[in-house]
């Protein structure tokens, strides 16, 4: 099921993250109105019918680009000088074209983003982009650490009310606290990580100039016809002008 | 790679990680109010420059903030931002990294951080320019962008280094540091 070749979580990460940068650039720097809602509309259409998608992440990729685009229309709307576009219909065609620019590379970054694992983007750097596999390890580390982290911020959190630390009440008072807990997380996290160190080349990490993965990220036929559609998406500037 | 000792990649995960954490809810809010005020876009651009501004002044050692913000950004997956998370955070690790680069990694005084850190906002303010159509905006909106966008960077850089120099006395970096030239 996971395979099958209608699911985006099938494709390579590395494929997935890489290959639609050219499009956000188009997008990000397109002025008309066609070219993002073009890239929102296919981005959106490929993640519904191709992503898999389940519960709050379905939730988000429906109503998120069309609520940003609203707001945003609105705000700019409020904002431009409207003298220079031409009264409250320039500003909001800009506010617009703006809004749907932002959800045009959004959208395009989501197709990597809700369908892929982290570990298998980090497997496949090492495998296909070459990432010296000491890097690629220290991300899996760092992945690690975030669960522990959020278990060390409550002991310190703890630790801070039973000795009385009392800041008082308030936005104020919380920002100050937990700017308190900044120093000891961080000298906590990078202790744990001089210990891991210790514990990894203990067992002899990076004795070796390469490593073998028990489990396998695969490039295939079908990430290159992504990557190929992914880069064809480029030309949508042009197609008004070609259909006429 | 000689240099990369698995002491100091660990350390550079865990303040990747950190920073990561960090950054997942920055990822969020920055697109919630880039949607409604693109002027609160600007005076949180800083925090950014937290993560790699805390590696160079911790560990002191080349290569700390590409390699903090790569690990960030592969924490960052789970945000809106997605994976492009990790080209973004890479850019600004690359174009903190590049200041020290230039002066061979000599200098580790704190204008250092603070001239890098704005002469990369500059940069980013060009392109923002585009993005965010603020060549219509009007006048008073654009000064506003400009100064809360430079101010954030010399608060956050602050910040930085000044939980830098807590970390440093808390010894937690002895050892990893190069002796320096002096």
């Amino acid at each position: 099921m996971i395979d099958s070749i209608l699911s985006l979580r099938s494709y390579n990460p590395v494929v997935k993250v890489l290959a639609p940068i050219p499009a956000m650039v188009v997008a990000g720097l397109s002025r008309d109105l066609w070219t993002p809602a073009a890239l929102t509309v296919i981005a959106l259409v490929m993640l519904l019918a191709f992503g898999r998608l389940r519960g709050r992440a379905l939730l988000w990729t429906l109503a998120g680009p069309p609520l940003m685009v609203a707001v945003l229309t609105l705000s700019f709307g409020v904002w431009i000088d409207r003298e220079k576009v031409g009264g409250w219909s320039g500003a909001l065609e800009a506010g617009l074209a703006t809004g749907l620019r932002v959800s045009a590379v959004l959208t395009l970054a989501l197709i990597a983003g809700l369908t892929s694992e982290g570990t298998d983007l980090v497997r496949s750097m090492i495998t296909h982009l070459r990432m010296p596999y000491r890097i690629g390890y220290a991300g899996f580390a760092a992945m690690r650490f975030v669960p522990r982290f959020r278990h060390d911020l409550e002991i310190i959190r703890l630790a801070h009310r039973v000795r009385g630390v009392s800041t008082g009440r308030g936005p104020v008072a919380t920002t100050k606290r937990y700017s308190g807990y900044v120093v000891p997380l961080l000298a906590g996290a990078m202790r744990h990580g001089d210990r891991v160190s210790l514990a990894m080349e203990a067992r002899g990490f990076g004795a070796y100039p390469a490593r073998t993965e028990r489990r396998r990220v695969p490039l295939r036929a079908r990430d290159a016809v992504l990557a190929l559609w992914l880069l064809l998406l480029c030309l949508v500037p042009t197609l008004p002008g070609v259909l006429g | 790679m000689k240099n990369l000792t698995t002491r100091f990649l660990m350390a550079c995960a865990a303040i990747g990680a950190a920073t990561g954490v960090l950054l997942i809810p920055a990822f969020f809010v920055s697109f919630a109010i880039s949607a409604t005020v693109p002027l609160a876009y600007a005076a949180m651009a800083g925090v950014w420059l937290l993560g790699p501004v805390i590696a160079l002044a911790v560990l002191r050692r080349p290569g700390a903030a590409v390699l903090t913000m790569l690990l960030a950004g592969i924490i960052n997956i789970a945000s809106p931002a997605g994976p492009s998370a990790i080209v973004t955070n890479l850019m600004v690790g690359v174009a903190m990294e590049l200041g020290f680069l230039v002066t061979l990694y000599r200098i580790w005084r704190p204008w250092l951080f603070h001239v890098t850190a704005l002469v990369f906002q500059t940069f980013y303010a060009i392109s923002a320019y585009a993005y965010f159509h603020i060549d219509d905006v009007a006048l008073a909106g654009k000064a506003g962008f400009v100064i809360l966008l430079a101010l954030s960077t010399v608060g956050f850089v602050q910040a930085g280094l000044i939980i830098a120099k807590r970390l440093t006395a808390a010894g937690v970096a002895r050892g990893i540091r190069r002796p320096q030239p002096s």
